[in-house]
């Protein structure tokens, strides 16, 4: 396999003899963004998602994208299972892939070298055909079929299982260091967490004791989550004023400020759920990246409360969707100008510079004014008698 | 298999991506992750689309996966090396553009791929039986400009 660029996928099993590698590593992918999960956590439906991939189809719809089952993102929990299998496959995964490329340019090799020994080679060659004619299955069916992603998993589980003993006791080990505490308590503790190994239990009494007052102190510094708000109770002041207090941007239209709220909250709340939590300045800087390629300055053609044009403004996709009005103002215009009534443009809610632009252009597309209006009346009808 | 823009990576598709697709659906240009385009065939015998192929285009908005792509058919003239129709079909117009729920806001989800809305799109095909275009279909087509994502489809009929 020459790689021409580095995009590790699932399918790079298919061609080796490990292609039965390739469900496993499909199912330690989010189904939304297809990489591995990034901060798993799991829905009240059981699906697992990256946090900021469900956290953003839950703002948008409020479904899980797998069932489309209702859910709420305070419902979310974080999958550390889920995590840790996928951090120790994509430590394992570089060699182990090597590893398998070897082996199937080899088997390929010899299969044209020792064509005279049949023996051996019909053996090479069951085990690199079966497991590959078997490992030509898609994703989205693997997904559909837990009971043939399960055999595998369970075996690399019981790998990890081996090396290290984890005791039924209701706790978690902090996964830097190993020592044991409440799941509620990882967290904050891994905000102050040295790395250094659990000291042993109480034999210092009387002593001073920093360690122990650690997660205390952790206590006020555990990034706190956002409440959903509710935008409708809010006046435009009082959530600029959100915005403000919360450090991010707070100009443009109302619907802008909701949305770039709630980027924020889910940029935020998918990072409480981080192991390694970002710092509030990488998050401002990706919420700029969402500022300039969803936010402010890529708005949905829907969005027309601006009454200046954009500097990307797109003026083909406003033309064409706007063509029907823009063909109903010249008709009318022309109408008028029939009747000897002194001209004026009609104007639209949006301003009469595109207006007259596309008089000017679209006058190609007509030949008389009359049988627009009579069509685009007809298509109206038909859209109300047919799915247009 | 994930012929899916990626999100950390602007990288176009691993080629190795391109030998695993399900049958009857194939690769024709993925060099960027705004526009795709698609073959597909109907690999049953239904009479009405055998021995065709068809083209289809994703449109990607900067949302997607969130947001469903653009998806509708292409023609490539008879007289072209790859001659692609537009199937006929009650729910596909003839400039292309497809009635499918899926395709929605409302019927996307976030987890859907190229690859299985090309599997819905052949079996919406391999489903039917009337060959015919939907009502209304030349006034649609002749005066129609606006794109996909911004129409009102009703989808009235559920045996699609």
């Amino acid at each position: 396999m020459d790689q021409t660029f580095d995009l590790p996928d699932s399918t790079d099993w298919l061609p080796t003899p490990l292609s039965l590698v390739a469900p496993l590593e499909s199912a330690l992918r989010c189904q939304v963004c297809k990489d591995f999960f990034d901060n798993p956590v799991i829905t009240s439906c059981s699906h697992t998602f990256c946090s900021l991939c469900i956290r953003r189809c839950l703002s948008t719809e409020g479904k899980c994208p797998a069932c489309r089952s209702s859910d709420q993102e305070l419902k979310l929990r974080r999958n550390w299972a889920v995590q840790e299998l996928v951090e120790a496959f994509q430590n394992a995964r570089p060699s182990v892939i090597d590893l398998a490329r070897k082996a199937a340019a080899r088997a390929s090799a010899t299969e044209e070298a020792e064509s005279e020994e049949p023996a051996p080679k019909k053996r090479k060659v069951e085990a690199v055909d079966g497991p590959a004619a078997e490992g030509v299955r898609t994703r989205s069916q693997t997904r559909g079929v837990g009971s043939q992603e399960d055999p595998v998993a369970i075996e690399v589980i019981e790998d990890s299982n081996d090396e290290e003993y984890v005791p039924e006791d209701g706790l978690v080990a902090c996964p830097i260091c190993n020592r044991r505490m409440k799941n509620e308590a990882v967290f904050r503790h891994l905000d102050t967490c040295t790395g250094e190994p659990a000291p042993p239990k109480q034999l210092n009494f009387g002593s001073l004791q920093p360690a122990s007052q650690r997660p205390k102190d952790a206590l006020n510094k555990a990034p706190e989550r956002l409440p959903i708000i509710n935008y409708s109770l809010l006046k435009d002041n009082v959530l600029r004023k959100k915005l403000k207090d919360l450090g991010i941007p707070n100009t443009g239209p109302r619907p802008l400020l909701q949305r770039r709220h709630t980027e924020w909250m889910n940029l935020w709340n998918a990072n409480c759920d981080s192991k390694t939590p970002k710092s509030k300045r990488e998050l401002l800087r990706e919420l700029d990246i969402w500022e300039r390629t969803q936010g402010g300055q890529a708005q949905l053609s829907g969005d027309v409360t601006d009454t200046v044009m954009r500097k990307d403004f797109d003026a083909a996709a406003w033309s064409t969707s706007h063509d029907d009005d823009f063909k109903r103002l010249i008709a009318n215009a022309r109408k008028k100008s029939e009747a000897q009534v002194r001209t004026t443009i009609p104007q639209e809610n949006v301003g009469t510079i595109q207006a007259t632009d596309q008089l000017a252009s679209q006058t190609t597309y007509q030949p008389s004014s009359a049988p627009v209006v009579k069509h685009t009346e007809a298509i109206h009808a038909a859209e109300d008698a047919h799915c247009l | 298999m994930a012929p899916f823009p990626q999100k950390k990576s602007t990288n176009p598709l691993p080629p190795q991506m391109k030998d695993h697709l399900p049958p009857g659906i194939t690769i024709v240009k993925s060099d960027n992750l705004e526009e795709w385009q698609m073959d597909i065939k109907v690999l049953d015998s239904n009479p009405l689309y055998q021995n065709e192929t068809y083209r289809l285009k994703f449109t990607f908005s900067n949302k997607y996966p969130i947001e469903p792509p653009e998806v509708q058919f292409i023609e490539c003239p008879p007289t072209s090396d790859h001659p692609r129709p537009i199937p006929i079909h009650p729910h596909i117009y003839s400039n292309g553009i497809i009635c499918l729920d899926l395709l929605s806001s409302a019927g996307w989800s976030p987890v859907q791929t190229v690859e299985s809305v090309c599997m819905s799109i052949q079996s919406m095909l391999t489903a039917n039986s009337r060959n015919e275009r939907p009502p209304g279909d030349s006034d649609f087509v002749s005066y129609n400009r606006r794109r996909p994502r911004d129409i009102n489809f009703h989808y009235d009929d559920d045996n699609v």
